[in-house]
């Protein structure tokens, strides 16, 4: 029985043990599309780097298993603004609970996410 | 066409590809793709650690990626190699045709050539 | 089995009276995740501090909508009648697609070719690259970890998953593209579009095609 993979991250996918694929394109939810265009705004100014972001997504680690992609790249993308200092844990935090309230979902009854229908 | 009007051309018509002159490699040399396995972030899949294949083209040179990952600029650029190897080379299980390739970007640092390679004592593989 | 008639910007294209429109204000149904919360969040904290403005989010998104799907076909299409531009896209696809007035921004990309011989199938298994400013977003099964994981070791099978079967004596050559490149497939024109227009060729280069997961189809006249 083979160890671990020495420092394989959790992204570095290619030859690993997968299932069927689910082949119809699901296209993306409003919300997605309003990230993927943030995301973008960001590199396309260079104030973010693609590469930074991908760092950020590897080093979610087992957690990394555990996401849809867009949950992936939000969790990445909140690394990288915190990291650099552009938002607070204490900001993000008080403006989620902002956006909540304005959404009408009582905290309790947040999802921890709908995975992508393509695995 | 003189050397000011190419670059003229150039600027105009933006390229895939960068000059890469400093370059240790060549359309056709064999490589082997270091067998090693360092943490971070790495633009070489864990898959093709240690396999040989043969340059295919030359992209030019970008900033180094396992740098600009961490904020930096990853400068000097490194030169960027599409690489070419055999599905069965990679893949001991491979179940296609002989013939089936499979082609990536490699940098420099991750190649060593192939030729004249000495054969190292095997190490134990921590992934056996 | 993969839809194999459904391209989703396809779809879209000619679905002019009710199909979904991606309002600025938009929402979808049902309760926000906590994730689409704190995107949500993330950009309003930096709207606010003026690190990027709604109008240019809004622009990216109609950008990403209304222009990058419909580049690649055109494209392509341009190089099924062209044989002169076909050898220039080859050689340097981003110079090419200047010629057409399609910018590809930052993306350097490569045409690869399909051939009687050879069968070309792109994939990016390390995250999702993809040439997004030619072909838009990629769809949900080219991000899911299933294609990224099995592409490179199996092609054949992953391919007859979408229903495409390539015989023995094809060379299936993969690409993961993992580094600063960026593939878009040259798929082989079926020979009953003798005399089509650009227009005409563009419809039966679906995305999929483009990516090497399926290959073109005239559709059948009924």
């Amino acid at each position: 029985m083979s160890d671990k993979p020495v420092n394989k991250g959790p992204h570095d996918l290619g030859g690993t043990a997968a299932g069927p694929i689910d082949t119809t394109d699901h296209g993306m939810k409003f919300w997605e599309k309003q990230a993927n265009a943030l995301r973008n705004t960001l590199t396309h100014k260079k104030i973010l780097r693609v590469d930074e972001l991908r760092r950020a997504a590897e080093d979610l680690g087992d957690q990394y298993y555990k996401l849809a992609y867009f949950e992936r790249t939000t969790m990445a993308l909140r690394t990288l603004l915190l990291e650099k200092g552009f938002i607070t844990e204490a900001e993000l935090k008080a403006r989620m609970a902002e956006v909540r309230a304005r959404f009408d979902v009582p905290a309790a009854a947040a999802s921890p996410g709908r995975k992508d229908a393509g695995r | 066409m003189r050397p000011g009007k190419r670059a003229q051309a150039r600027r105009e018509r933006p390229s895939t590809y960068t000059p890469a002159p400093g370059r240790r490699f060549n359309v056709g040399d064999r490589v082997v793709i270091k067998h090693a396995f360092p943490p971070g972030h790495r633009r070489t899949p864990y898959y093709i650690r240690g396999k040989e294949g043969v340059i295919e083209r030359i992209c030019g040179a970008f900033p180094n990626p396992e740098e600009v990952a961490y904020g930096f600029d990853g400068e000097p650029a490194k030169v960027l190699y599409r690489v070419r190897f055999k599905q069965n080379h990679v893949w001991p299980d491979y179940k296609g045709p002989a013939r089936d390739i499979i082609e990536m970007e490699i940098f420099e640092h991750w190649l060593v050539p192939a030729s004249g390679r000495a054969k190292p004592a095997r190490l134990p593989q921590r992934n056996d | 089995m993969s839809d194999t008639s459904f391209d989703y910007y396809s779809h879209k294209k000619h679905d002019h009276g009710h199909g979904e429109h991606a309002p600025v204000a938009g929402r979808d149904e049902g309760p926000p995740s906590d994730y689409e919360i704190m995107s949500r969040a993330m950009q309003e904290l930096l709207e606010a501090k003026g690190v990027v403005t709604a109008e240019e989010i809004r622009r990216r998104m109609e950008i990403f909508e209304e222009e990058f799907p419909y580049r690649g076909s055109r494209v392509i299409a341009r190089a099924w009648t062209d044989p002169a531009f076909k050898q220039r896209l080859l050689k340097d696809g981003k110079a090419a697609c200047a010629e057409m007035g399609v910018d590809l921004e930052a993306t350097r990309l490569i045409a690869v070719e399909n051939t009687p011989d050879v069968h070309n199938v792109i994939v990016c298994t390390l995250c999702s690259c993809y040439p997004r400013e030619l072909l838009g977003m990629p769809p949900t099964w080219y991000k899911s970890d299933n294609y990224r994981a099995r592409v490179v070791h199996e092609p054949r099978s992953v391919l007859k998953e979408f229903g495409t079967v390539l015989p023995e004596h094809v060379t299936v050559r993969v690409h993961d593209s993992n580094a600063d490149m960026r593939y878009v497939v040259v798929p082989m024109r079926p020979e009953r579009t003798k005399g089509w227009s650009e227009d005409r060729l563009a419809e039966i280069l679906t995305r999929d095609t483009l990516v090497g997961v399926t290959v073109p189809r005239v559709p059948v006249k009924g």
